[in-house]
């Protein structure tokens, strides 16, 4: 069984192609990254299986059984959580009412408020205050605990490190590899191989909309990081 | 001056019922309601056919009930789908679709004015301040004073309530968490056309019935929609007592200019505040 598996997918924004033929899978409890410059696809291939995109060919698997209408709460209530890019927490809600929001798909699990919170202890801190008001680290534990809180088979990580100090992006890589060894699958959209050598065990590289190389990340080789990943 | 203020605070309860169900399909949908209006018309109409072989509170019920169901289909098949359609669109086809609604009430109830009595255990006075004041009335402020209270609290305390508060800021995130959000919209939307039956149907012994009746109460309410700022139930609320006060006195004080007051209170504020007393977003 698949977590997540897209099969020859071609997505769409629009009539703009992004996605072409785009093949990958992720299995129960693997550590997955995709890697990728900015612009080749990676967000599209998060957005195809949440409707944002539209798929007009190939196949996509979610926990297993095959998806072919995409709505924004489909992957969430097969047990995939996204962290989105940009964290998207929900102006005018609490941080308490963020979390809860997370809880929606109601799917029965370890993680509940207060695992969250012992998780991020500064979320309990401030509770009540608006979700906005956090800074962008605590923002970005703010989105991973709103994922948590769905209790996730497979968690989506969208460019995680984007935008937070190295020090705050060592504490994720913790947090992630704690994830992962606890049975959460996780799938990690990165540019920051420094992150994703911490958390991952296989890679996939997208270019120009396509899966150009694919293998264990202990093969990765430098040419392909200087030619496809690094900036 | 006290009766008055009673009268401003009955035509501003009414305001309050119809504009919050604008606010609420304009939050959730992002449409600019105008068939609102002929909502409200229809639920006046609805209670008056119930009325006559029954009595007011089945009438009541009746309305609200038959007008959530009219909100559903008009989700599902014209708000749904112009929700991302150019705002001029949305605005030609629910105003196509109020002109439509007053034909089919003028085709079977026909042009004349309908009378709807106040039910019997609200038919009396009572006296406030040395002057007597129908119990009617009374209770329409009070109902909307409920219905504020209502909204207020399901929308900060209940599960749907934070999902529709999300859904009106952030829909594709709320998604995401596993909420159908085009249902929750269905809901509100619901609510928001129950809301306009409540308040078509307590109107209905104030004024008189009239297919026309709908397209002047829903200029104010826009207006109490803007001043209190696009998206806003507490704005709303407010907008509603000021507007329905100003629009009183004025009819008492000032008849030649009453119609004018309010248009010249909302350019006042959207010049002193842009987005409304309360609103926060554009």
């Amino acid at each position: 069984m698949t977590l997540l598996a897209f099969r020859d997918v071609d997505s769409y924004y629009g009539r703009a192609k992004v996605l072409h033929g785009v093949t990958f899978e992720i299995r129960p409890e693997e550590r997955v990254a995709i890697l990728g410059r900015n612009g080749v696809g990676k967000t599209t291939i998060v957005n195809s299986f949440l409707g944002i995109a539209t798929i007009r060919s190939g196949e996509v698997d979610l926990a297993g059984r095959r998806a072919t209408r995409f709505q924004h709460f489909t992957a969430a209530r097969r047990g995939i959580a996204v962290v989105p890019q940009g964290r998207r927490i929900v102006p005018g809600l609490t941080i308490r009412e963020n979390l809860l929001l997370g809880a929606a798909v109601g799917r029965p699990g370890a993680w509940n408020m207060e695992r969250v919170f012992e998780l991020f202890p500064i979320l309990r801190e401030r509770a009540d205050t608006p979700g906005t008001a956090l800074s962008g680290g605590q923002q970005q534990m703010l989105a991973i605990g709103r994922a948590l809180m769905a209790n996730p088979s497979l968690l989506v990580l969208d460019e995680p490190s984007e935008g937070l100090a190295p020090v705050i992006v060592d504490e994720l890589a913790e947090i992630f590899r704690r994830l992962a060894a606890e049975g959460t699958g996780i799938l990690l959209i990165e540019q920051n191989f420094g992150l994703v050598r911490r958390v991952a065990d296989r890679y996939y590289v997208l270019s120009k909309g396509t899966v150009i190389e694919a293998g264990e990340l202990a093969g990765l080789t430098m040419e392909t990081l200087k030619r496809h990943v690094a900036v | 001056m006290l009766i008055n203020i009673l009268n401003g605070l009955v035509y501003g309860g009414l305001l309050y019922i119809l504009a919050v169900g604008l606010v609420l399909i304009f939050g959730l949908r992002r449409v600019v309601n105008f068939a609102h209006g002929s909502l409200f018309m229809v639920g006046g109409y609805v209670a008056f056919a119930v009325a006559a072989v029954s009595n007011f509170w089945l009438a009541l019920v009746a309305a609200i009930v038959v007008l959530a169901v009219l909100g559903v289909i008009l989700d599902r098949f014209v708000f749904r789908p112009l929700q991302h359609e150019d705002p001029i669109a949305t605005v030609l086809v629910t105003f196509g679709l109020l002109l439509v609604l007053e034909d089919v009430v003028k085709t079977i109830w026909g042009k004349d004015f309908l009378s709807l009595a106040a039910p019997p255990l609200l038919a009396g006075t009572v006296s406030i301040a040395g002057e007597t004041f129908p119990v009617y009335r009374l209770m329409v402020i009070a109902v909307a004073v409920l219905v504020a209270l209502g909204l207020s609290l399901w929308l900060r305390f209940s599960r749907i309530g934070l999902y529709v508060r999300a859904s009106s800021v952030d829909p594709v995130t709320t998604g995401m968490q596993g909420v159908d959000t085009d249902r929750v919209s269905a809901a509100v939307v619901a609510i928001g056309a129950g809301l306009a039956g409540l308040s078509g149907t307590i109107a209905a012994p104030l004024m008189a019935l009239s297919p026309s009746m709908g397209s002047f109460i829903l200029i104010d309410s826009f207006i109490v929609v803007v001043v209190g700022g696009l998206g806003s139930f507490t704005g709303a609320f407010i907008a509603a007592l000021v507007i329905g006060q100003v629009h009183n006195f004025g009819i008492v004080y000032i008849p030649w200019a009453a119609s004018m007051i309010p248009f010249l209170l909302m350019v006042a504020v959207l010049i002193w505040r842009p987005t409304g007393l309360a609103g926060g977003r554009a």
